[in-house]
């Protein structure tokens, strides 16, 4: 499905198309403030960007970095206590930054529209996909009736809506996430804008429908001619879509540059920080090179360089005096001191060096690395069998988890990954007791912890096996201060002697995970994201575990603090012993972190290997599609890559049904006998 | 206009700078093409000479994991909020003051509440120097009689709405989080609200009997209903939040998952039930008089009101009283409540 012209690029050939080229919207040192509860907040501090005709170019920024409210200015959708309290943004001979909300009905959806990341709260559950489309090309268009229709219809299709004509019909309820931001893609160009603002388009998406919804943007550019923006925080995306890359930190974009530039030769600390800590460059076995503390929020007092209290290799300067904007190359420009002349020369990281080379066929792995799986005396900590999780009863029963089998070693870090809805989740939490099983049993120790247990075995469970949460700020309850979301475990079991022992062992919990003690007698509203993780991380770990369910714990954590917590847990494997199921569906970071990875589909484990066998040699072709919608930090790679789509029907199981069978030793797959004749040859045995 | 664009640049760049001579030949800024971005320097000034300035600084992890936070606090906001409604405020006082001064006024009359009835000398006597409210049907002090009444039924309406608000949120918790008991509680619900309250009123008026310990646990008996249900509702909203599962990983108890990590949400809510379900009492309670469900021995608001209708327009001072201070509790309740929940809408802490 990829027209591969769509994505072959010559940065150089668009770097001096770039040059050529006058600005189509130009924004000049704007500055943008919020009245919060009587304070003056600086979201965005004087910062520039030039937008040429006909580019993609990619915001980059962590959380609070200001990359979503600057380009609202684009469109003048800011909040309503936030305003532009500084600079310019011409666009045709008009300052967008003057602009009142009569002026904008003239550019706003008809010169600049905008796609925002989630579908389900962009469009309206009580009409008609068709009607809101129509209303949107009646506004803008000025086409009545059958003609407004038809025009809706061939756009339906041209964002790759199958069937139209019923779908016209539908609500928005009727349609899957992925088919919903289409939709909202149709409403945003149904009137040819010049510029499309994508605001995060594909972060609620699964990977694979994130592949295809980039495909038709991409598409739509090239036939609208549009020039994009799209704003992200995933790196992955930027090296998919972006001509060129900005880096926004703290209300200000630190650095801009083709794709090429950004990514092979990063000049700021920040921009180069950032992309030595993705999983897909570390080494395995080894800490990724994490960036400490968090990104600055409006709060922070801003002083210099705003990177540079958790710049490892900060300058003396940086702290004192805001850097200018130094020029690398002629489209290429960073605002550190780093360029300056004066300042001493700095190598590039190994990581950067790496990130050139890296294809999807290899990273690095430390080969001393020790794997329980492979050791002889190995133990079962964990035992799945035949596990069946079922919602509901009767016509609206749903099988969410269908017979699954796995193992995990002790000291192993077991993967699980999967698209929404498949199920990981949901065998998670049934191991922790969270959610009941229908049929099967799990295994701790060789004991059943499943069904009804006795009460010393309850507690006994309950110590040894914790879990930490996918979402930080919905993990901690906010209404109670640290120190007891810490110690809770502690009280319910009376784990103490006296109040000061228990003191003690949060604030020694709260070291571990590297906060500071003082934290206890705060509440959780006042941490970042990643502290609220690690927040979690004690509270579980002061129950000392043996065994810990982490269900997505970094996916929605900023892309900076990822590292850190990716290297907590690995610290803690080390030091404590512990056994991880690690639960993902980001397939880059469990690479770097597992020891063996399963791979579930709608439900059932289809295919099971050590990681790097995973990698290299899938059979499974939903393993397959899965690992071919990857996102890589190499544009050259990510935009060469060729995405595979699976086809549940592409299985003949009518005549022959599939078994669970180990192919190679360690090696499991969910196929039937035709099917793993197949994949042995395949595998060359 | 490059030319200019480029001048004014080098200026800005050399004024505010002392320090810092910055040789413009060896920035990498070629003249190529010019595109003056980001603000040139700051105002600060360093005090460092130029050679340390350009050197690594010394890396605190501690200085990174700073945390920069608002230092917002949800009850202080709602608090700060609610003291800027002034005519809620102004008439809290009112009530307080109200309230103390029900316990100061049987001291500073002259008559006492029990005083011998006399309806023959004594009968509706208007408000004069003597009897400052005047008397009633029987000749007593009306004075003794209003801040009695007041204090009694103000009494009543708090030890009744604070029980039915008490058994109400106990019941919707346990209703709304345990997934078990939904449906018994359901039935349960059903079966006392669909039939008039009204009527179990009066049935237990007439069997149980009519004092005012009687009427006032069947009042909270009845009237925790709709609290539950609201509870229970919220409750929903709270219940499959992942903090929640964190706790139940941890074994925490029913008991202590409902006070520690629901209950704290519903503080707000809960406050506002109460403060209306107070003069929700009163009206109540005057109803019931009524209706001759209330022992009309014991002085309460109702039992005024009712008495003072029978005669009204003659003695028109006997309604006066009560209404004034029957309509300053309500109006008073209602404005706190009003306020209140402004004042708890995050929304309004901007």
């Amino acid at each position: 499905m990829n027209d591969n012209n769509l994505y072959t690029v010559d940065f150089d050939a668009r770097a001096k198309q770039i040059l050529a080229q006058e600005p189509l919207l130009s924004a000049r040192e704007v500055e943008v403030t919020f009245s919060l509860r009587g304070k003056k907040l600086t979201a965005i501090r004087r910062t520039s960007l030039d937008l040429y005709e006909g580019e993609t170019l990619a915001i980059v920024g962590e959380s609070g970095s200001g990359k979503s409210v600057f380009t609202k200015c684009f469109v003048g959708m800011l909040d309503k206590n936030g305003s532009i309290t500084n600079g310019s943004i011409m666009y045709q001979g008009e300052d967008l930054a003057q602009f009142t909300e009569k002026d904008w009905l003239r550019i706003r959806g008809k010169k600049i529209a905008m796609v925002t990341q989630d579908p389900m709260t962009s469009l309206n559950p009580l009409k008609t996909i068709g009607y809101q489309i129509q209303e949107s090309v009646e506004l803008h268009q000025g086409l009545k009736g059958s003609a407004a229709k038809q025009e809706v219809l061939r756009i339906l299709e041209a964002v790759g809506i199958p069937d139209p004509v019923r779908r016209y019909r539908q609500y928005p309820h009727e349609f899957s996430g992925g088919m919903r931001q289409r939709v909202v893609i149709a409403i945003a160009v149904a009137c040819r804008p010049q510029i499309l603002i994508c605001d995060e388009p594909t972060t609620a998406l699964d990977v694979t429908i994130q592949a295809q919804i980039l495909d038709l943007i991409r598409r739509l550019q090239k036939e609208q001619n549009m020039t994009i923006i799209y704003i992200t925080h995933d790196l992955g995306v930027v090296a998919n879509v972006a001509d060129r890359v900005a880096v926004m930190y703290g209300g200000q974009i630190i650095e801009i540059g083709m794709a090429n530039e950004v990514f092979f030769d990063p000049q700021h600390p920040y921009t180069s920080a950032l992309l030595c800590a993705l999983p897909q460059l570390g080494v395995k076995g080894e800490k990724l090179p994490a960036i400490d503390g968090t990104p600055p929020t409006a709060y922070t007092k801003i002083v210099g360089d705003a990177f540079a209290p958790r710049n490892k290799h900060a300058l003396n300067i940086d702290f004192q005096e805001e850097p200018p904007m130094y020029e690398v190359t002629g489209t290429h420009m960073v605002k550190s001191w780093l360029r300056d002349p004066r300042a001493p020369k700095v190598e590039q990281p190994k990581a950067i060096q790496r990130l050139s080379q890296i294809s999807m066929t290899s990273t690095g792995t430390d080969p001393s690395a020790y794997h329980p799986h492979l050791d002889p005396n190995r133990e079962t900590l964990i035992q799945v069998k035949d596990m069946q999780v079922t919602f509901g009863s009767g016509r609206k029963k749903f099988v969410a988890v269908d017979h699954v089998n796995f193992e995990i070693y002790k000291g192993e870090t077991f993967s699980l990954v999967g698209e929404s809805g498949s199920g990981k989740t949901t065998i998670g939490r049934a191991i922790v007791r969270i959610n009941p099983i229908t049929s099967g049993e799990v295994l701790f120790k060789g004991e059943r912890v499943s069904g009804k247990i006795s009460k010393e075995m309850d507690t006994k469970v309950i110590r040894s096996m914790q879990m930490i949460f996918q979402d930080p700020m919905a993990s901690l309850n906010e209404r109670a201060k640290v120190d007891y979301i810490v110690s809770e475990g502690l009280i319910n079991y009376h784990l103490y002697n006296n109040e000061h022992d228990r003191q003690d062992k949060v604030q020694r919990a709260l070291q571990e995970v590297g906060l500071l003690p003082e934290f206890s007698s705060r509440f959780p509203h006042e941490f970042s994201g990643g502290q609220r993780q690690r927040i979690g991380i004690a509270r579980s770990l002061i129950m000392e575990p043996q065994f810990i369910v982490a269900d997505e714990p970094i996916s929605a954590l900023d892309v900076s603090i990822r590292a850190q917590v990716l290297n907590l847990l690995n610290d803690l494997k080390k030091s404590r012993g512990l056994t991880y199921l690690f639960i993902a569906h980001d397939l880059s970071v469990v690479r770097f972190i597992s020891d063996r990875i399963a791979v579930i589909h709608k439900g059932r484990i289809v295919e099971l290997a050590e990681a790097e066998e995973l990698f290299a040699h899938p059979l499974h072709p939903y393993t397959k599609a899965l690992l071919s919608a990857v996102p890589n930090p190499n544009p050259y790679v990510e935009r060469a890559k060729k995405l595979l789509v699976y086809d549940p029907d592409q299985h003949h199981y009518e005549k022959e049904g599939p078994e669970w069978t180990e192919i190679i030793p360690g090696h499991f797959v969910y196929a039937n006998r035709p099917e793993l004749d197949g994949y042995r040859k395949e595998m060359r045995l | 206009m490059k030319k200019q664009e480029n001048k004014k640049t080098v200026q800005e760049m050399e004024a505010p700078v002392v320090n810092l001579k910055v040789n413009l030949d060896r920035v990498d800024t070629e003249p190529k093409k010019e595109r003056p971005m980001g603000r040139e320097y700051p105002k600060s000034r360093s005090q460092m000479p130029e050679s340390q300035l350009f050197e690594f600084a010394e890396y605190h992890a501690q200085d990174a994991e700073k945390i920069a936070y608002s230092n917002y606090s949800y009850w202080k906001s709602v608090w700060a909020n609610f003291l800027k409604k002034k005519p809620a405020v102004i008439m809290s006082i009112v009530f307080i003051l109200l309230f103390i001064f029900t316990f100061v006024a049987s001291a500073i009359g002259k008559y006492d509440i029990n005083m011998a009835p006399d309806p023959l000398n004594r009968m509706y006597i208007s408000p004069n120097a003597e009897y400052w409210f005047g008397t009633n049907a029987i000749g007593q002090d009306y004075w003794a009689q209003v801040w009695y009444a007041t204090r009694a039924s103000i009494l009543l309406a708090v030890l009744v709405s604070i029980g039915q608000i008490s058994v109400g949120v106990i019941i919707g918790l346990i209703w709304g989080y345990v997934r078990k008991l939904d449906r018994f509680f359901t039935e349960l619900y059903n079966l006392i609200d669909n039939v008039p309250t009204i009527i179990y009123m009066t049935l237990i008026a007439l069997m149980v009997g009519k004092t005012m310990l009687t009427m006032g646990i069947a009042m909270v008996g009845f009237g925790w209903l709709a609290t539950a249900r609201n509870v229970r509702n919220l409750v929903f909203m709270y219940r499959d939040r992942e903090y929640n599962l964190a706790s139940r990983c941890l074994g925490t108890g029913l008991g202590r998952i409902l006070f520690r990590n629901i209950f704290p949400y519903l503080v707000s809510v809960i406050i506002l039930r109460l403060a209306l379900a107070i003069p929700g009492t009163i009206a109540y309670e005057t109803t019931l008089t009524y209706l001759g469900l209330m022992d009309i021995m014991v002085p309460s608001l109702g039992n005024l009101l009712s008495a003072a209708r029978a005669v009204f327009p003659r003695a028109a001072y006997t309604l006066w009283f009560p209404a004034a201070i029957v309509s300053i509790i309500t109006i008073t309740f209602y404005l706190v409540g009003n306020a209140f929940s402004d004042a708890c809408d995050p929304r309004n802490h901007v």
